[in-house]
Formats: C-alpha cells, structure tokens, sequence
C-alpha cells in the first residue's frame, strides 16, 4: 500500500464484508496536536476479542479455514502506523460492529501520505450503493477549524430511484468529494 | 457549492431518461477490492470505469465492487456481466485497458479477448 486513502480503502472493504449497512468514516488533520487520525465505525457482525486479536497477527490467515475474513491488510495498517510511531486500535462487539482508530503524526518524514481521498470514497461509496456512508473530514489548526459533512442516506432519499451509478449522479458526488476535501486542506496531507 | 438542490435537477433528467429506454441495467461491472487488489491499483481501476460512465453518459451500466476471488497474481480483476451471455474476467487491468474495454465491449459489444483471464461462472 502506498498511501493511508488505501488503507482506508481496504478496511471499508472489511465492513462491507462484514455486514455493515452503515459505514462513519473520519479524517482529522488537528495541526496543533501535530496528528493526522482516521477513526471507520461500522454497525456489521463485529468480531470477539479472540478474533478481534487474530486479526491483527500478520501471520494468521484464515485459509485453513476457507471463508476468508481477515488477511494482511491489518497487520500492514498497523505497522505503517506504528514504524513511524503512530498507533493502531481496534475495538469490537458482536453483533454491534467494529470501530478502528489509527493515529499517524503529521510531522514525521516518513509518514505515508494521506493519498487520493477522492477517488477512494467516490469508489467505495459507488460500489457498495447499498451501504450508507457518513463522512466527515476536519481539519484544525490555531487559527481555525474547517469540517466537511457528506451523507450517502441523505442522497439517496432525495435521488428515489435513481441509482447512484447515473453518470451526473457520479460527478455529483465527486464534485462534491473535490469541494469537500479542498475546503479542508486534505489534499496533500 | 453542490447542494441537494442540484440533486433534485439530476433526478427529473433521469427520470424523463427512464421513461425513455425503460431503467434496466445492461452490464454489471465487479471490481476485485480486496487487499491484493487495492494494492495492485483496483482503485484506479475503478475510478476510470467511473469516469468513463459519466464522460460517456453510460446509463444502463451498474458498477460495484467485491472481495478476493482467488485470482490475486491477475489482480487487478474485473467482471463483466451481462444478462443471458457468459460472465467475462479481466485480469491485469490498468486504467489503459479499462478504456479499451468500455469502448470495445461496454459501447460496441466486442469482448477484448487479450485482457481476459477467464469466462463463464
């Protein structure tokens, strides 16, 4: 992985996988406290604290047990967090979902950039036009606060039957993405 | 500034859109995002059927996205479905080739037989 967006992009996948009708995902570029954070929330099956623990073992896989749930793109999150001493938290609850937290500090020379944030949400909000998206970017400094909402449900209410895959539905959204993420400073975090 | 007021505008053009070629999905396109994927460009992938879809005003195309399917050396990997034909696999692809093949077979219905690395179910 090159960039944390893909990360991001791959631990969506994992809530969608796991059931998750409903997807929060955070960005938080707090200056002051010199920390770039990304908080996904999901409301799917959740994981008990024994599979919550395997999951982050880079050397489990769960190919003995053929349906794969888990594979390395955990592990890998983790440690490009923790190389460059950020951290990885995972919490979880059957039934109820599963909430990671991943803190990288802003400064370090070696931190992986944030990415292309656009198109990671355009596509995963596009490809799962049954899931419910909630994101919300912010971004502080000392001198002033800039947040971004933007809410798939609200959307598709207003769309009815339109499904999200409409061309000008598409450029909507990335439009929108674009706007978001430029009124936030979240470009070339 | 987007406002749900321009999504109001976009629903009545495609409802009148509807009601002229009826609202059903021609081709279903499945982009592999799995871990393998997502690190082999799977997100590239995507974003290219995306813009194609709208610079094209593709509008009985659905697009979505799944998990691994075992085919992680041709990662990443594309299904084309459509109804009453054989699912069609692309592996490898590249922004490049995703063109290629909305042009070829989205628009002009020829499979781009190099790309695929399997057919059938």
């Amino acid at each position: 992985m090159q960039d944390i967006s893909l990360h991001l992009l791959d631990i969506i996948e994992n809530s969608v996988r796991a059931k998750a009708r409903c997807v929060k995902v955070r960005v938080i570029n707090n200056v002051i406290k010199n920390r770039l954070r990304i908080i996904v929330e999901d409301d799917g099956s959740g994981m008990d604290a024994h599979t919550l623990q395997q999951a982050q073992d880079p050397f489990y896989t769960s190919k003995a047990e053929r349906v794969k749930k888990v594979g390395l793109g955990i592990p890998l999150f983790r440690q490009n967090a923790e190389l460059v001493g950020g951290t990885f938290k995972m919490a979880s609850e059957p039934g109820f979902g599963t909430v990671l937290t991943v803190d990288f500090p802003l400064d370090h020379i070696d931190r992986m950039p944030l990415g292309n944030l656009k198109d990671t949400l355009l596509g995963a909000i596009i490809g799962h036009a049954d899931v419910d998206f909630f994101i919300h970017l912010l971004y502080r400094d000392k001198s002033q606060e800039l947040g971004f909402h933007f809410d798939t449900k609200a959307i598709r209410e207003e769309l009815g039957d339109i499904p999200l895959t409409y061309p000008d539905v598409i450029e909507y959204i990335d439009q929108s993405l674009f706007e978001g993420i430029q009124n936030t400073n979240m470009e070339d975090v | 500034m987007k406002t749900l007021a321009d999504l109001k505008k976009i629903r009545e053009k495609a409802q009148e859109d509807m009601k002229l070629r009826g609202g059903n999905v021609r081709i279903k396109i499945v982009v592999g995002m799995g871990t393998s994927g997502i690190a082999m460009g799977a997100r590239e992938v995507m974003k290219t059927f995306l813009e194609e879809i709208a610079a094209r005003n593709l509008t009985d195309v659905l697009v979505t996205q799944t998990g691994e399917k075992g085919l992680s050396s041709m990662e990443p990997v594309v299904d084309l479905i459509e109804e009453d034909k054989p699912k069609v696999t692309y592996g490898n692809m590249n922004p490049d080739k995703v063109k290629k093949v909305v042009v070829e077979h989205i628009v002009n219905g020829r499979v781009v037989s190099d790309y695929v690395v399997a057919t059938g179910n």
